[in-house]
């Protein structure tokens, strides 16, 4: 019989060859469908392997962009009512000015400087107690409060009270007092100078006027960096214009002779015009936080755009490919199809003479 | 020489004829028949000067039969393994297609993913500290990730007891397969006494060695009886004249740390880090790696994981002069007192979970994140925002801190012994898909390796049906010669006997 040689095929085995080519194109091609319409990987695990942890650490840095560049847009709007809130206080302090630079003791009455001061008050208390969200912009840290309290309020305010207190023990009177007239200029720019521009600071102003936090909130905007998204209301620009304001809502329709509100003009509007100095550096410092916040976005948005990128790279099939490779499959299994019927016939049994 | 003579061997022929064609008959019935080895009819010249079969052989090779045998033992083997390690890749899946609880998220519900979500949520808060639902976000967020901690070590939990109840079904099918092969193995040794054609039960021995390795590695030797005998590929005695007996307890319930039973032959652990000689390949090697190594390492990771969380988001004690212990805060156990240490976290995955003193669905407080307190609400020691100021981030600019900040691990989770928790949940997934990968390559490649092996012992030793109908052709000629002859000799003789 036939012994053994290189060239003995087992008809099992031929029969069965294209068994597993034709199951592993099959499954290659579902895979190809699956990619073909995903556009990814249809196992990306698989693809991956020791890269999963790096394509998924794109993944999620592209998200932490993504949640920073919204968030800015919160920290812009807070910052933009602050910048508008600022200019209100600017605006109202440079008609206050207006107003000084033209009245004359002899001329105008105490009461229209009275009538400057309050409403100036008023405008700045409004200002100061903007609210962006539920937040108090000019509160720094402890923005859940209004930072500053209400002058006019009815019992009188705190601040109300210690200036008149501070007017009693300088002058044993009271402004509305009519022996308030015999005070002199110098007597009264003393006082203003003095114990009433003590009032303004530190402890005091905390205690009577601020809630604030001298305590700045800060924001991430890019990652890694952090900035000051806030002022408030313990800066001496704030200080100054309450100081002016006040001085006129309280000295300002009193007994005090002409000289003595002549004083207090001039010093409320050599205050205003200090206060409305300060106001500029802030506005100014919270501008660069604003354009700090836009170069950010700029930047993270161009990382972004490189980070997607690399994430595609490494998850997206290139659809030529693909498409290609579910041509060459069809092709390969149909040729398999051809090739096992043919293969069928390749047999001796075919070709003799039936007896 | 005379004309009986001549009848002799032409009974001779007929009978050699016959026997030739039992044969080709026999090679044309099995030729689809899988590890069928062709037999071939020996024939002698007998006295008479005719010719007999003398025995029939199958055309065996050793040789391919053990390739066969080894390459089908490797192909299970990473079969097994791929099988478990898919299942637990699919926890960590970040494909489009893959599904995530939190639904919003595209990066799948691996603890990374639900880790990278909270720094997200974190950063929002951060910037909006006065809104309480950037304050819910974050809980919600912590919540996920200790869910994909929990799903993740159940997951493990799984894999370990489906391997577990494999190996018990792959201990019970080589008992099967061993019992079998007694009989087959006696039938041959008592065949090659009495001189009966074995090549039947030969057959059925070498397939019953093929299902074998598909178990548990083996190796064969055949003694001068024809005995022959099954070692483990590492060498332990399986069958030498007598299957030895495979035991193996299940163990239904694998619980994080827990170890499954070791399988045994005779005693002698087979599987197993006590084992001696542990075996290398088959399906029940492959199954004893996922249970005993490949997944509790993982499940180690996930505990590591979790453990670094527990530390990252504690509180410590905030008066000027520290008196008090640091206490878990956003992330706890249930009951527990104290930080747990890196070198102890076994368990800490199926436990972790966010402290209800945040959770404002079981009567929590979610703004204590911003301000402290978590780890035990209303003591002041551990309050960060001192002042209560409601936009105050100090606090909530640590923990998003934490996340990055590079901690200590304990490095026999294979991770190394220092990174950031980012980092090293990262690298978890890498080290999950790499296994994942190697074990699908190596599975894909060892089963093309063992389809090869089976295709070229079965030319080798297989039937080709040409090759038996040519030999049918020759029989049949070789018959009707003989049949021709016998009428020649008959016509012969009729015409001695007329002549007398």
């Amino acid at each position: 019989m036939t012994s053994m040689s290189a060239n003995f095929v087992s008809s099992h085995a031929l029969a069965t060859s294209l068994v597993l080519p034709v199951m592993q194109a099959q499954s290659s091609l579902a895979t190809a469908m699956t990619e073909e319409s995903t556009g990814q990987y249809a196992n990306l695990g698989l693809e991956l392997g020791e890269q999963s942890g790096y394509e998924l650490s794109l993944k999620e840095q592209v998200g932490q962009l993504q949640t920073l560049t919204s968030n800015n847009s919160i920290v812009s709007t807070s910052l933009s009512t602050a910048q508008s809130a600022l200019s209100a206080i600017s605006s109202s302090a440079q008609t206050t000015l207006n107003d000084l630079a033209t009245w004359t003791a002899g001329a105008n009455s105490g009461a229209s400087l009275q009538n400057t001061g309050q409403s100036a008050l008023q405008s700045l208390m409004a200002s100061a107690n903007a609210t962006s969200g539920d937040d108090y912009v000019f509160g720094g840290i402890n923005s859940a409060v209004p930072p500053m309290a209400d002058y006019y309020s009815t019992p009188a305010s705190m601040a109300k009270t210690a200036i008149d207190q501070a007017f009693q023990t300088e002058f044993g009177v009271l402004p509305s007092d009519p022996a308030a007239a015999t005070i002199s200029a110098s007597a009264m720019q003393g006082f203003l100078s003095g114990p009433f521009a003590a009032l303004f600071q530190g402890a005091s102003w905390s205690a009577d006027w601020s809630q604030a936090s001298s305590t700045n909130t800060s924001a991430e905007i890019a990652p890694g960096e952090t900035v000051t998204t806030s002022t408030n209301l313990n800066e001496p620009g704030f200080q100054e214009l309450a100081q002016a304001y006040a001085m006129l809502s309280e000295f300002g329709g009193s007994e005090l002779s002409g000289a003595a509100q002549q004083a207090v003009a001039d010093a409320a509007s050599s205050l205003v015009s200090q206060g409305m100095d300060s106001l500029t550096n802030i506005q100014a410092g919270l501008g660069s936080t604003q354009s700090a916040i836009a170069s950010a976005n700029s930047s993270m948005s161009s990382q972004l755009t490189i980070l997607e990128q690399q994430v595609d790279n490494l998850d997206d099939v290139n659809a030529n490919t693909t498409a290609a490779q579910i041509n060459s499959l069809t092709n390969q299994i149909q040729m398999a199809y051809e090739l096992t019927s043919r293969l069928q016939e390749l047999n001796l049994a075919q070709y003799l003479p039936v007896p | 020489m005379s004309l009986s003579t001549a009848f002799n061997v032409i009974s001779s022929s007929f009978a050699v004829n016959s026997g030739q064609t039992a044969v080709v008959a026999n090679n044309i019935a099995n030729a689809n028949t899988p590890g069928y080895s062709r037999e071939i009819a020996n024939v002698v010249t007998n006295s008479y000067g005719g010719a007999d079969v003398a025995s029939v052989t199958r055309e065996a090779n050793a040789a391919l039969l053990e390739h066969v045998s080894s390459s089908t033992s490797q192909a299970a083997t990473q079969q097994a393994i791929s099988d478990g390690l898919a299942t637990l890749a699919q926890t960590v899946d970040d494909s489009s297609s893959a599904s995530s609880t939190s639904g919003a998220n595209q990066n799948g519900a691996s603890p990374s993913a639900m880790l990278a979500n909270l720094q997200s949520a974190l950063t929002t808060y951060e910037d909006s500290p006065t809104s309480s639902s950037a304050a819910d976000a974050v809980v919600s967020a912590a919540s996920d990730l200790a869910s994909s901690l929990n799903s993740g070590s159940a997951t493990v939990d799984q894999v370990r007891e489906q391997a577990d109840q494999n190996m018990a079904a792959s201990v019970g099918k080589i008992n099967s397969l061993l019992s079998q092969f007694t009989a087959a193995n006696n039938a041959v040794v008592t065949g090659l006494q009495t001189g009966a054609n074995i090549a039947s039960a030969e057959d059925t021995r070498d397939s019953i060695v093929t299902q074998l390795a598909q178990q548990i590695g083996v190796s064969t030797v055949t003694a001068a009886n024809g005995s022959e005998s099954i070692y483990t590929d590492s060498g332990v005695t399986l069958f030498q004249d007598t299957p030895r007996t495979v035991s193996f307890t299940a163990t239904p319930t694998l619980v994080d740390g827990a170890s499954g039973a070791p399988v045994t032959v005779d005693g002698v652990p087979i599987t197993g880090a006590n084992s001696p000689m542990p075996i290398q390949s088959g399906a029940l090697a492959g199954y004893a790696a996922l249970r005993d190594t490949l997944a509790p390492e993982y499940q180690t990771q996930l505990d590591q994981i979790a453990g670094g969380l527990i530390n990252a988001f504690a509180e410590s004690d905030q008066s000027a002069t520290p008196t008090l212990p640091s206490l878990p805060g956003l992330f706890t156990t249930p009951g527990a007192t104290s930080l747990p240490s890196m070198n102890a976290t076994t368990g800490l995955a199926a436990a972790i979970e966010v402290n209800p003193n945040v959770d404002s669905s079981q009567g929590g407080n979610p703004s204590l994140l911003r301000d402290g307190g978590v780890s035990d609400p209303g003591n002041p020691a551990y309050t960060y925002n001192t002042t209560g100021s409601a936009s105050y981030t100090g606090r909530i600019q640590q923990l998003a801190g934490a996340i990055s900040t590079t901690q200590s691990f304990d490095s026999s989770a294979g991770l190394g012994a220092s990174s950031s928790l980012a980092d090293y949940a990262n690298a978890s997934v890498s080290w999950l898909q790499g296994e994942n990968q190697q074990a699908s390559d190596s599975s894909s490649y060892q089963n093309a390796l063992a389809t090869q092996a089976t295709s070229a012992l079965s030319n080798a030793t297989g039937v080709n049906l040409d090759v038996e109908m040519t030999n049918m052709l020759n029989l049949e000629n070789s018959y009707a010669s003989t049949a021709k002859l016998l009428t020649t000799v008959n016509s012969m003789f009729s015409a001695v006997l007329n002549a007398a």
